[in-house]
């Protein structure tokens, strides 16, 4: 991994805690490992979560996300390994653990014969110190107040998605986890909650949430677990991570030829052809014959076509493309963990 | 605030009603528990207004019949294709004519002999079956006599007279003991005895002493009958003895429909 | 959270509100008046055959089991159950008691009589059966158990619930077969006297320890003999609606080992073992009315026995697998 760039957040890898300890850790997952049969689902998981930021839980389907977070509620048991929330072991002392979480695993499922407010309320009393005012707060908090004395079955995925949340809420957690909370979402649905987890985070509260879209990892999280094939690659800011992956960079020059003899000359970029620069299928199909693909770090483009242009080559078209998440792999692992 | 109010009230109510439902059952299961387990016998002493007052014995007196059938499988109708036996047959009969009747209670058992029809005329359900007639019907001895058929199958050797006679005396006596029991239970109503028939008649080795038995077993029964009023004898013996093969059932003891209607119509000349 | 009730409340209005309770309380509601109408039936017809005299009609049933005592194709089991009721119902007769006194609580003593062991603990299968299988299905379960309250209170509030409708069925089963039989023959008869005590043995029944008891006190040991039986099927129920992730097939198990109970009741003589089966122990009430045990050696005792040890086991297995295992989907 390049350790050479200098960055605002500290880098934290899998194997190298150095967290500020000025900030209150609300989840802190140490080693955990998870054995169903004779797999090993979790090979070692470690990752710590603050109060007041937005941990990202980023990884391919198949990873071990859902594994995870179903450990982080005591759902599944970890084979090794310890989960604290707020000092206390999930596993030893869920009662007390779990009253700091709210959380969504998968889909938010209600029961569906029962209104919205029933289902609040049967949540509520499996929860000390939530009143009948607090049930209404969570449903204003989700804007639900309309239809909150309907029956679940008649609410859209959104409402229920609203609900789930409301549900989470109730015991004005500490720590809010959220599995893929834009699944099935429309896009003003998905800007509305990325607002929303904002606010909920500003007040405080920490919130973590997965997903598989770099993406949305991308515009919502400070802070980002990548994980793939049951163990945690690389945690850290956000911004740092993506800038640390390689930035694929399309020129389209005149002269062909000498430009592309330029860029070779430079030693931070790296000229590519089309097989070794995973580009996705899309992106592949809209190049045009002579475009030049490059790995370029971002902080050299602009020089880059300083020096282009000195040259007397002709710039028709410069694209930076965004990092995938295959690519964000590529970066931290430098290809060894994609196939 | 719009609590949800059913929620609440299904709360209270069937949590109320099912704690109050589970203490009563639970005293229920320990109550069945205690009674099995530590039953305390006692003697039931009825109260007339429990199960009603024991209704007055009320026989027709308009002429109409209330038939019971009290005895063995003859009576029963054991043989008959439809199961009707002479009793039944003789009802149809006389209603055919004009007559009112009706069958109370067919008491008839199969293979019964004497002594236990004598000792069923002390249970309470026959005493009031026969209190509620005016004709009653027995059919009895032939188990007696011929050991319910065994006679014929068991032994090589054709039963003697002497084998066939053993049981008589005893079983005559019997005889008597239950048809004075049955006037004494229900003084006004009339007694049919069944006199038997021979069915062996027509195998040679039984023809004999089986005719020679059932006459002397008849001539027994007619003496008793003779000195009580109100009894008389249907006999058939003559019915069957030519007629053995027209008028038995498979089984080669017991009458057939036939045989049955044959008895029913003595019967309905008999008391008409 | 410390109080279990806010839990059992919460299992309670979720029966309700899924209508588990009111199925119920329908199948009662269509099925009894078509117990009841087949029952008037029946007695319209012995009418017609014996006029209003139920002592003829009894002393004709006497004659006839005693018909059947004395045939060779009439099975020893028959036999024995035979042999039984013609000296019950000769003890009726002796002292002037109609043991099937027409009226709805004679009906709901018989009723209840029939139902104790398949057909109330059907409907309380329709209960037990959906309560774990279905938050799984649902996928409800995830909510429930990532609440600050441990597994285990989580189940036990669930069987709490459970016992409370088991109770709930028992009684209701009584009320809708009171009021509607009633209707047809008759609301009284609680004080009606019952002979108890019977005591079928190789020889006989013994006689000693009959005593006669009021209709209503006759009823009220039914109904706690049938909810330890509800309990104990329930508890099963409950069990498997634990191990099975689905509903319809933990009913299916349910229903096919209590159809092969009274299969094997009507069978199972000579397999002395089948004894210590559960299903072949739940006609507890058959010990009130005097009926003969299906299978030698069956005492009050020794059914209670065996249906404790099931329920107590299935509770055991139902807790270990419920606070042990991962919830994986």
């Amino acid at each position: 991994m390049d350790s050479k760039l200098t960055t605002t957040h500290p880098m934290v890898t899998a194997d190298s805690q150095s967290v500020s300890s000025q900030e209150e850790i609300v989840l802190s997952v140490q080693h955990v490992k998870k054995k169903i049969g004779k797999k090993w689902i979790i090979k070692d998981v470690t990752f710590e979560v603050k109060a007041g930021e937005i941990f990202g839980f980023l990884g391919p389907n198949g990873a071990g996300k859902t594994t995870t977070i179903r450990m982080l509620v005591n759902l599944i048991r970890p084979t090794e390994g310890t989960i604290n929330i707020c000092g206390y072991d999930v596993t030893k002392q869920p009662e007390k653990a779990l009253a700091y979480v709210g959380s969504i695993v998968e889909n938010p499922e209600m029961y569906p014969y029962l209104t919205g407010w029933e289902n609040l309320e049967h949540f509520a009393r499996m929860q000390p110190g939530v009143d009948e005012k607090r049930i209404q707060e969570v449903t204003e908090i989700v804007r639900l107040d309309e239809r909150i004395h309907d029956k679940v079955s008649k609410y859209s995925l959104g409402m229920r998605q609203r609900l789930g949340i409301a549900q989470a809420l109730l015991g004005r957690p500490k720590l809010l986890i959220l599995d893929e909370p834009t699944n099935g979402l429309d896009p003003k649905g998905i800007r509305d909650m990325r607002i929303f987890i904002r606010e909920l985070a500003s007040q405080g509260m920490a919130v973590f949430v997965s997903s598989h879209l770099l993406s949305e990892i991308q515009l919502l999280c400070d802070r980002v677990a990548i994980v793939g094939r049951g163990s945690v690659i690389a945690v850290g800011g956000v911004t740092e991570l993506v800038e640390d992956t390689q930035h694929l960079v399309i020129w389209e020059l005149e002269p062909q030829a000498q430009g592309e003899q330029i860029l070779q000359s430079i030693p931070s970029i790296q000229v590519l052809d089309l097989e070794s620069s995973n580009l996705d299928n899309d992106t592949a199909a809209s190049l045009r014959p002579h475009s030049i693909i490059t790995a370029t770090p971002e902080e050299y483009i602009s020089t880059t076509i300083a020096t282009l242009v000195q040259a007397g080559i002709q710039i028709h078209n410069v694209r930076k493309l965004s990092p995938t998440l295959e690519q964000l792999f590529l970066g931290v692992t430098e290809g060894e963990f994609i196939e | 605030m719009k609590s949800s109010k059913s929620s609440v009230r299904i709360w209270r109510i069937t949590g109320i009603t099912s704690i109050v439902a589970t203490i009563v059952l639970i005293g229920g299961f320990i109550y069945a528990i205690s009674d099995v387990l530590n039953p305390v016998g006692s003697t039931y002493t009825s109260d007339a207004t429990a199960s009603g007052a024991k209704p007055a014995t009320t026989v027709a007196t308009d002429g109409s019949f209330q038939i019971a059938v009290l005895g063995d499988s003859l009576a029963k109708g054991t043989g008959d294709d439809d199961g009707s036996g002479f009793a039944r047959r003789t009802v149809d009969l006389l209603q055919k004519n004009g007559k009112e009747a009706k069958l109370i209670a067919n008491l008839g058992i199969n293979g019964q002999k004497t002594a236990s029809v004598l000792s069923s005329l002390e249970e309470p359900g026959v005493q009031h079956v026969l209190k509620q007639s005016n004709m009653i019907f027995v059919s009895i001895g032939a188990n007696d006599l011929f050991n319910a058929g065994e006679a014929l199958g068991n032994t090589q050797q054709a039963p003697s007279k002497q084998q066939l006679l053993a049981n008589l005396p005893k079983a005559s006596k019997t005889l008597q003991q239950i048809l004075e029991r049955i006037a004494q239970i229900n003084p006004d109503a009339h007694i049919l005895y069944l006199g038997l028939y021979n069915p062996f008649s027509d195998l040679p080795e039984i023809r004999v002493p089986g005719n020679e038995a059932v006459t002397a077993w008849n001539t027994t029964a007619l003496n008793i009958i003779n000195s009580q009023s109100n009894m008389s004898l249907i006999p058939t013996f003559d019915l069957f003895q030519q007629n053995l093969n027209k008028y038995l059932s498979s089984d080669h003891f017991h009458p057939n429909g036939t045989g049955y209607e044959q008895i029913a119509e003595r019967v309905v000349q008999s008391i008409e | 959270m410390n109080s279990i009730w806010p839990l059992v409340q919460n299992e309670t209005i979720k029966i309700i509100k899924k209508k588990r309770f009111y199925v119920v309380l329908l199948v009662l509601l269509v099925l009894v008046p078509m117990f009841t109408y087949a029952q008037m039936r029946q007695a319209q017809e012995n009418r017609t055959k014996f006029g209003e005299d139920w002592r003829v009609e009894l002393q004709q049933a006497i004659t006839d089991n005693q018909n059947s005592l004395g045939s060779d194709r009439v099975p020893e089991e028959w036999k024995k159950y035979r042999r039984v009721f013609v000296q019950q119902m000769q003890y009726y007769l002796e002292n002037d008691v109609n043991p099937n006194e027409p009226g709805g609580v004679t009906f709901t003593r018989e009723f209840l009589d029939n139902s104790s062991s398949l057909f109330i603990p059907l409907l309380i299968m329709t209960i037990a059966s959906d309560l774990v299988s279905a938050e799984r299905t649902g996928g409800t379960i995830k909510m429930l158990l990532t609440r600050p309250i441990r597994r285990w209170k989580v189940l036990l509030s669930k069987l709490i619930t459970l016992t409370m409708f088991v109770s709930l069925i028992v009684v209701s089963t009584f009320i809708i077969s009171y009021v509607i039989s009633g209707a047809a023959f008759g609301y009284s008869g609680f004080n009606i006297p019952v002979f108890t005590g019977f005591q079928p043995g190789d020889t006989g029944t013994d006689m000693s320890s009959v005593h006669a008891i009021a209709q209503w006190q006759f009823i009220l040991m039914q109904m706690g003999l049938i909810w330890f039986v509800g309990l104990t099927v329930g508890l099963l129920a409950f069990m498997v609606s634990v191990l099975v992730r689905s509903t319809a097939a933990s009913i299916v198990i349910m229903m096919a080992a209590l159809i092969a109970g009274t299969i094997l009741t009507n069978m199972a003589a000579s397999w002395s073992t089948a004894k210590y089966l559960f299903m072949v122990n739940l006609g507890l009430t058959n010990y009130l009315s005097g009926s003969p045990a299906p299978i030698e050696g069956m005492t009050l005792p020794f059914s209670l026995g065996v249906l404790a040890v099931w329920a107590l086991a299935s509770v055991i297995v139902s807790f270990a697998v419920f606070t042990k295992r991962d919830v994986l989907n």
